[in-house]
């Protein structure tokens, strides 16, 4: 199995919510930093999961399975995700996927966090 | 069969890749660059490389078996009126694509797998996909055309 090609930090930004930093690509390959990541973020009483993309490089079909796999574990936690940074055309991925139905997109990392709070 | 359409197409490149896990970024950096000099913008750019990524790596996957020597044929033409990028691997019988259209509200309920985006991608990147194989083949090919493309403000084709 090829190694992933991406790294996942983790920020708790407050009691309510943790950021994840995604840089590099979200493919098939992602999938275990992707969950260990998250099951680093929910530390706690985390009700909202932030995905930062501003470093994405990569993303294919794969890597949307992997993101409503993460989003059925949310929502079973009674989590919010939400995201910001997303390239134009991924925004618009999101838009045919219908994935910015369930996953709040925002243009920053405070407009995300402030969205958290609601 | 393809119908022949109007214009002769010129080959600008004919590219390939072993079935290897990550190629199909390379294949689709090829396509990118074999495609630069033809004015796209930037945005049908980024679906085209996305629509290449996601059949490169159908091809790899399903097709060819990620067998290291088995090649993934990767051909870019054009016309006046529309690019065409046939991406044929060593597969029998039909393309394997998840037939099932993806509905995420049925994925998030259970009733549907969270994979098997890649051919709603596809044809959601392209103005056209082609299909045809044999019992030594399988070819996909994307088209788009560089005429009259409008895209609707969310990003979807217009219809």
């Amino acid at each position: 199995m090829p190694q992933a090609q991406v790294t996942m930090d983790v920020r708790r930004v407050n009691d309510n919510a943790s950021v994840i930093d995604v840089k590099g690509e979200l493919t098939a390959f992602a999938e275990g930093v992707l969950m260990d990541a998250y099951n680093q973020a929910s530390d706690g009483r985390v009700r909202a999961i932030v995905l930062n993309f501003e470093g994405l490089e990569y993303m294919n079909s794969s890597g949307i399975g992997l993101l409503v796999t993460l989003l059925i574990r949310v929502n079973r936690e009674k989590q919010r995700l939400l995201t910001y940074g997303l390239s134009e055309h991924y925004r618009s991925i999101f838009q045919i996927t219908r994935l910015d139905d369930a996953i709040g997109i925002h243009d920053t990392e405070d407009e995300a966090i402030e969205a958290a709070k609601a | 069969m393809t119908a022949p359409r109007n214009g002769s197409h010129r080959t600008l490149a004919e590219l390939s890749v072993p079935s290897e896990p990550g190629n199909e970024r390379r294949a689709m950096e090829a396509v990118a660059d074999t495609v630069e000099g033809l004015g796209l913008p930037g945005r049908t750019l980024e679906r085209l490389k996305t629509a290449v990524a996601e059949a490169t790596m159908n091809a790899m996957e399903h097709g060819n078996r990620y067998r290291e020597e088995a090649l993934v044929l990767i051909e870019v033409s054009a016309t006046d009126a529309e690019i065409s990028v046939r991406i044929t691997d060593e597969g029998a019988g039909p393309a394997a694509f998840d037939p099932e259209t993806p509905d995420l509200e049925a994925k998030l309920d259970g009733a549907q797998t969270p994979r098997g985006w890649g051919l709603f991608l596809i044809k959601s990147m392209v103005d056209e996909m082609n299909v045809t194989g044999d019992e030594r083949h399988h070819t996909v090919e994307l088209i788009l055309h560089l005429n009259g493309r409008k895209e609707a403000s969310d990003g979807r084709k217009a219809l």
